[in-house]
């Protein structure tokens, strides 16, 4: 299990440095997507600063927190997709039935999918979340070191919630749709106030689509850290986690290849 | 010693049917019909180790299909598969280490950067020692000539230099089956028979098992001893090369054009075509020689081209039906 568990590890890292290589090669593409959706981000920023001039809090959030959540999910999100870029493809490499090539290795076959492919604007996502909480949050060791880990327990959970969408595609033959629908909602719920949340929508984002773990949670652990409140997080992602790898492997029994080049869909 | 046998394999493709339009689409939403598609009838073979086995069959016969379901991709609906004692459906991971596969139609190289990264990349998925790894792709560089090929990223690689990096790519971690799924596909002469040479080589050097699946009837004349005819999902043939090639294949095409008109007349030729400048004939080579004909047809004037060539598969494959008066249904 250990010994499997360091394999998957020494294989993401490979593909990581691969993947990386290969974005290299086309290097204005690669600075002009990670600039632009640096630039893209900041725009929201003026959009929230010009609201908090106007009133002090929203759903108890100040701008300072407004931010935190902002980078944390944007960081988070880039990191998903700098490592498992794929899992954004999936349900496409279902449909076309490119699969193949990764049933042929001797490797687990959802990380082999995954971690090989890579979205170069994902770095913008990235370094825009960092630069956004060391301006907002200043430079405190604990707290950097706490945001680091949020961005990896996020970008677990975007990735899983990313997989189970796209998994459907094995049921329902086309699952773009629904799962450019659910990202839409996660990412909208996670970069507003929790405190906006309540009732069904509140049951929602601790649930189906746990927003919650992604900013909100972290947030909260920022400002005052609860151990208790801190496992809940972790045993949170570790069940996505497990839940996302059995479901995908349920769906890959009814995987059926194909020979398609290009196809109309 | 029997590397792969395979016992009433089955495949079945449930497909969602309409019927055409709109309002078909409506009834479809409404109540969805469904038909079995059987893609994979009842086959039973078996391979030695070391052979040369060619599986062919026109488009659409259950080739690429039968080799998803010995190398693991796809799940067979009924059936016992065993290929080097596993069972490709349960033991995929494993298996994978000891074969090989090679689908002309999907690449296994990234296609931004050069093989060599992609040849790196793929020896330490099967985890391969470094200095292993680098001792056969030197062996690999030289025997498949793609020496100057390695920085170059594959994109910017042609379809025959790309295939031969592909095929190289497949053998790194020295498997004991190869499956070669249309290897020669779109490939011009030239290229061809460097591949089919290349085939030859690898099977000759290092006793590695080959399945070759292909339309051309010039790769399994020159590569296998034995071969298998699939149509419509089911064997239909399975003889030696030479029986084949004795009974079947003994029809050539000549194509020949002159610089002036010319008459056939008097030859004792089966004339597909006469046109006065070219003309069009078939050769049965078992009962006339083919040397004889073609300078029989040189004297009738001077030449300006010639070409001589096997019939296409499908007309050999309903040479055998005629012959065997099997499937009644003829050929799609």
């Amino acid at each position: 299990m250990l010994m499997e568990a360091k394999k998957n590890l020494r294989l993401i890292a490979m593909y990581f440095k691969f993947n990386l290589s290969a974005a290299m090669e086309y290097r204005g593409s690669f600075l002009i997507q990670t600039f632009g959706m640096i630039l893209n981000n900041s725009a929201f920023i003026y959009f929230w600063w010009i609201l908090f001039s106007n009133i002090d809090s929203i759903g108890g959030y100040g701008f300072r927190e407004v931010m935190i959540i902002w980078s944390i999910s944007s960081s988070a999100y880039g990191l998903g997709l700098i490592f498992f870029g794929n899992s954004i493809k999936l349900s496409n490499m279902i449909a076309k039935g490119e699969l193949d090539s990764y049933l042929l290795q001797p490797k687990d076959v959802l990380i082999n999918i995954i971690a090989s492919g890579t979205i170069v604007s994902a770095w913008g996502d990235l370094f825009y979340g960092l630069i956004l909480f060391t301006i907002v949050n200043g430079f405190n060791p604990i707290h950097t070191l706490l945001f680091l880990l949020f961005c990896v327990t996020g970008a677990l959970v975007i990735t899983s919630i990313l997989i189970i969408t796209n998994t459907l595609a094995f049921f329902i033959g086309d699952a773009q749709g629904i799962t450019s629908l659910i990202t839409e909602f996660l990412i909208t719920f996670s970069i507003y106030p929790e405190g906006i949340y309540s009732g069904f929508t509140k049951l929602i984002i601790f649930t189906i689509i746990p927003a919650a773990f992604i900013s909100h949670i972290p947030v909260r652990l920022i400002n005052s850290f609860n151990p208790q409140l801190f496992l809940l997080l972790l045993a949170a992602v570790v069940a996505w986690l497990l839940f996302t790898y059995l479901f995908f492997k349920w769906g890959l029994k009814r995987y059926e290849s194909g020979n398609l080049i290009v196809n109309k869909l | 010693m029997k590397i792969i046998t395979v016992e009433n394999l089955n495949k079945s493709f449930r497909v969602k049917t309409k019927e055409q339009g709109l309002r078909g689409s409506l009834k479809a939403m409404l109540s969805p019909t469904y038909r079995e598609v059987q893609a994979v009838k009842d086959i039973s073979l078996e391979v030695d180790k070391g052979e040369v086995l060619a599986f062919i069959g026109p488009n659409g016969a259950g080739k690429s299909t039968t080799i998803k379901m010995l190398t693991g991709i796809l799940q067979p609906t009924s059936g016992d598969i065993r290929v080097l004692g596993l069972n490709p459906a349960i033991d995929r991971r494993k298996l994978s280490y000891s074969i090989g596969t090679v689908f002309g139609q999907k690449s296994q190289l990234w296609f931004h950067l050069p093989p060599i990264d992609s040849f790196n990349l793929l020896g330490r998925i099967y985890e391969m020692e470094t200095k292993a790894l680098s001792r056969r792709i030197a062996y690999l560089t030289e025997i498949f000539e793609i020496e100057e090929l390695l920085d170059i990223p594959v994109r910017k690689l042609s379809l025959g230099q790309r295939i031969r990096c592909e095929i190289a790519a497949s053998l790194l971690h020295s498997p004991e089956i190869v499956f070669l799924d249309e290897p020669t596909i779109g490939l011009d002469v030239v290229v061809k028979q460097k591949i089919r040479d290349l085939i030859k080589t690898l099977s000759k050097e290092s006793q590695t098992t080959i399945f070759l699946t292909s339309h051309d009837a010039g790769d399994i004349e020159q590569l296998c001893k034995r071969a298998i005819i699939i149509n419509h999902g089911q064997i239909v043939l399975n003889e030696s090369v030479k029986n084949l090639k004795y009974n079947y294949m003994n029809q050539k095409v000549i194509d020949i054009k002159y610089s002036d008109e010319v008459s056939v007349e008097g030859l004792a030729l089966k004339v597909l075509k006469s046109k006065g400048y070219a003309i069009k004939v078939e050769v049965d080579s078992s009962d006339c020689d083919i040397d004889t004909v073609v300078s029989n047809l040189m004297k009738l004037g001077k030449v300006v081209d010639i070409t001589i060539s096997d019939p296409p598969l499908e007309e050999i494959i309903s040479g055998i039906y005629q012959h065997n008066s099997i499937g009644g249904d003829g050929l799609a």
